[in-house]
């Protein structure tokens, strides 16, 4: 049971709200329930792997389900509820440091207990990324464990500061970070740790820009701290966790040597990013590949500018000596110097700095438009731009997604980033959708293609949680009930969510595109496809539905002109009302058929009457001797008379007493 | 070497080809080779169907022959069974005036027949079209009451025009 006049902001996530729960199967269990928001995806996988084995040090769910709650109105939403942590957050939402919280807890069993969690979680093959000081729980009040918070309820690294994110994935858009891998977890730890040991937000009212100036010229762990070392042993710890480059960054190995007292102390360095010579961009001199990278990304006019105003193999053989630019990584780079000097930007320009951006810094995001993405964050960032109806983010995104300039990122990044090339691989498949213009089609179904766990976010079921086609139908069956519901499929993010949780849909939705001017014919086509869906995921009878479709047929059957047909049809449809099997609707009463047949019989019937007026005509006026059918006839006839005359003459003269 | 080119050739008009005048023409021959005097009655008899078969023109030439023919020949006959048995009496049988008028007078009558022929049959016509008529109208009914008034296409001006017709004719101005 939720009980929803008890919030619980500590565990609430970008994903959802967190109130007090209560279990009535185990009372004692102390359990808290999450409300998700409809429109951030979820990791699924999390929840079914942590459903059926849970880990240690970890807030667990216990379970997840539909639920209809009033708040601002009834709601229909999903709600997880996990096991709750009794002993509160390490560090409160007020922005306070837990009193429980010291150095020595830090170091003895915090640092532990997240690490048991975390190993657990990447030996299943998941990164946490949410590994925040307010997202860690003292197991009880007496307790020194602690629990890591949840990552499942939204995407990795969803809107995490970037403080407390590893530089390779700091850099892309807050929505769009990916999966990343092990080392981002342990960053987190890392920058967790030393919030907590300052007992500060030390990501909060931090500059985006000048903290990544800091954080690339410092290392993150004193650009974090504002240059305040922790010292003694859980200071080395902080510095190895939070390492900017990954091969220097701690693991688990290197955590337990420390935690054993055997961890020998590690160095950072900061060379794999310089550059032979500073590089002066809009009056700042870069000397680091990352900085002058995101730099051109931040303003792609001005960098598309400053690249065709310089000679590219030159500049790139003095300020990356180590880099050899072949003429056919040029090619692909496509740096053209503007001859023309006009000074404007052509629409390519921004994809020769995102090729230059992924040239300087092959492991960082892709730059477009002044967004930054990893690839494998893109279906978070689609869920978000959808959220926010973000129309020049979306056509941003439908920008990115195109093969030939995806291709060229690939080959840009080459052995430097080998996982982009899966990345672009995952996202294919989508490209074909983005570009088209189609019911079912669109951007909307590549939301739903890369997110399959996103309920459909359509207006029309704001108040509903739409999971499956399933779930679609029999929501359709309840708006049905009240009236609403006309013209659905029109909608297209009804028409994505169908088409990327059915198959084979595809050729449905064009017919009922091309139909949706007809409005008799629509209909017809909707109840086709409905009855489809119900026969193809075997549901149940949908009476309020079906009946609503049958009041849809109305018009088509109405604009039946055969009387008698008409007369049957709606004989059969009233049967058909009744049992609510819509496929039973189709097969039985298949509306596209008998109104093609209808009209085919009735531009027949038009032939045979306009040949009958015809006829009629014809035969309506007076015939004369002189027309010639009654001349032909005549004549005939009078010689039949004469040649039977003579026959009869010729035998009573030959035979005259017979 | 003065031949019409092709295209300026008369074609005889199709369904005027007619076997009836050389058939006459063999018969007769056949027959004076039995008796001549009966070819010779046949000659003076076929008169008013010989003129026909020379001067007659025009549609349905050949049934009008045949109809003159074969009445003509009605009249000949019991005259030419006379001669049969007396070959003799040619002179007697052609001279008579009445015979004249017997066998030239059932030309007339063949004549008369193709007048009257197509009048009868105007009026036979004229019959079976009100029977077709009223087999046409119950026709048109039952199609009426099966497909309504939207059959006859009168009333196309009136019903209002599809929805993407319409979006079509305004994007067109």
């Amino acid at each position: 049971m939720v009980d929803f006049s008890a919030p619980l902001p500590e565990f609430t996530t970008e994903g959802g709200d967190a109130f007090k729960a209560s279990d009535k199967e185990r009372p004692g269990k102390d359990v808290y329930a999450l409300i998700h928001h409809p429109t951030v995806p979820m990791r699924n996988e999390i929840y079914r792997s942590l459903k059926a084995r849970p880990v240690a040090n970890m807030v667990n769910p216990v379970d997840r389900g539909l639920m209809t709650i009033e708040q601002g109105g009834r709601r229909q939403r999903l709600v997880t509820i996990f096991e709750r942590p009794a002993g509160g957050a390490l560090f409160g939402p007020d922005g306070r440091v837990n009193p429980r919280v010291n150095t020595n807890r830090l170091r003895q069993s915090v640092v532990l207990s997240a690490l048991k969690a975390i190993a657990a979680l990447h030996k299943r093959g998941f990164t946490h990324r949410a590994i925040l000081p307010t997202n860690m729980y003292f197991v009880s009040n007496d307790s020194e464990e602690i629990h890591l918070g949840e990552c499942y309820s939204s995407p990795p690294g969803y809107k995490v500061p970037f403080a407390l994110e590893s530089l390779e994935v700091a850099v892309a858009h807050e929505t769009a970070r990916g999966n990343g891998d092990a080392a981002c977890d342990f960053y987190q730890l890392g920058a967790a740790l030393q919030s907590l040991y300052f007992g500060e937000q030390l990501w909060r009212g931090r500059d985006r820009d000048s903290m990544l100036m800091a954080r690339v010229n410092q290392g993150s762990f004193w650009a974090l701290g504002g240059g305040r070392d922790i010292p003694g042993a859980l200071g080395t710890l902080v510095r190895g966790l939070m390492a900017d480059e990954t091969e220097e960054r701690w693991a688990a190995e290197d955590v337990l040597d420390w935690f054993e007292g055997v961890g020998k102390p590690k160095r950072t360095s900061m060379r794999a990013w310089s550059m032979n010579r500073p590089t002066n961009f809009k009056g700042v001199a870069y000397v680091d590949r990352r900085l002058l990278a995101d730099a051109f990304a931040r303003d792609p006019r001005e960098a598309s500018n400053f690249l065709k105003s310089l000679d590219f193999p030159s500049w790139v053989q003095l300020s990356f000596r180590d880099e050899i630019l072949s003429e056919r990584l040029e090619n692909v780079l496509r740096v053209t110097s503007d001859s023309s000097n006009l000074g404007g930007v052509r629409p390519d320009d921004y994809k020769m700095v995102t090729r230059v951006c992924l040239f300087i810094h092959p492991t960082g995001p892709v730059h477009y438009k002044g967004y930054s993405l990893m690839l494998d964050g893109l279906p978070s960032m689609i869920a978000d731009a959808f959220a926010r109806d973000d129309r020049d983010l979306l056509g941003v995104i439908h920008e990115i997604l195109d093969e030939r300039f995806l291709t060229s990122l690939t080959e840009i990044c080459g052995v430097k980033h080998p996982k982009f090339l899966a990345h672009v691989r995952d996202v294919r498949p989508f490209i074909a959708h983005s570009t088209s213009k189609q019911l079912g089609r669109g951007m909307e179904r590549v939301l739903y293609g890369m997110n399959t766990i996103l309920p459909c976010i359509s207006q029309r079921f704001s108040n509903v949680w739409i999971g499956s086609v399933k779930q679609m139908m029999r929501a359709l069956d309840r708006l049905a009930a009240s009236g609403g519901g006309k013209n659905i499929l029109l909608d297209r993010h009804v028409a994505a969510f169908c088409a990327a949780h059915g198959t084979d849909l595809e050729r449905e939705f064009n017919k009922l595109a091309a139909a949706q001017n007809d409005p008799s014919r629509f209909n017809s086509l909707s109840a086709e496809f409905f009855g489809l869906l119900q026969r193809r995921f075997k549901l149940e009878s949908l009476p309020n539905l079906t009946e609503k479709l049958v009041e849809g047929l109305a018009p088509a059957v109405k604009s039946l002109k055969n009387r008698k047909r008409r007369e049957r049809v709606n004989q059969l449809l009233d049967k058909v009302k009744k049992g609510g099997d819509i496929s039973k609707l189709t097969s039985e009463v298949n509306m596209v058929r008998i109104q093609a047949e209808d009209a085919r019989e009735f531009s027949q019937a038009r032939n045979a009457l306009m040949k009958l007026e015809k006829d009629r005509v014809l035969l309506s006026r007076k015939i004369q001797p002189t027309d010639p059918d009654a001349r032909a006839a005549g004549l005939r006839g009078s010689r039949w008379v004469a040649f039977g005359a003579m026959v009869v003459v010729g035998f009573l003269t030959f035979f005259p007493g017979g | 070497m003065n031949k019409l080119p092709m295209k300026m050739r008369r074609r005889r008009p199709q369904g005027e080809m007619n076997g009836f005048f050389p058939l006459l023409f063999v018969g007769l021959l056949m027959v004076s080779l039995f008796s001549w005097q009966v070819a010779a009655l046949f000659v003076v008899g076929l008169l008013p169907t010989m003129v026909l078969a020379l001067t007659g023109k025009g549609a349905h030439k050949a049934q009008k022959l045949q109809c003159v023919g074969f009445s003509n020949i009605t009249g000949i006959l019991p005259f030419a069974m006379q001669l049969w048995d007396r070959p003799r009496d040619l002179s007697v049988v052609v001279l008579d005036p009445i015979n004249l008028v017997a066998m030239l007078g059932s030309a007339a009558i063949g004549y008369a027949l193709l007048y009257v022929g197509p009048m009868i049959a105007a009026q036979v016509l004229q019959v079976m079209a009100q029977d077709k008529l009223k087999q046409l109208t119950q026709q048109r009914q039952a199609l009426l009451e099966l497909w309504g008034p939207e059959v006859l296409g009168g009333d196309e001006s009136d019903a209002p025009e599809p929805a993407w017709m319409q979006g079509r004719r305004s994007s067109q101005d």
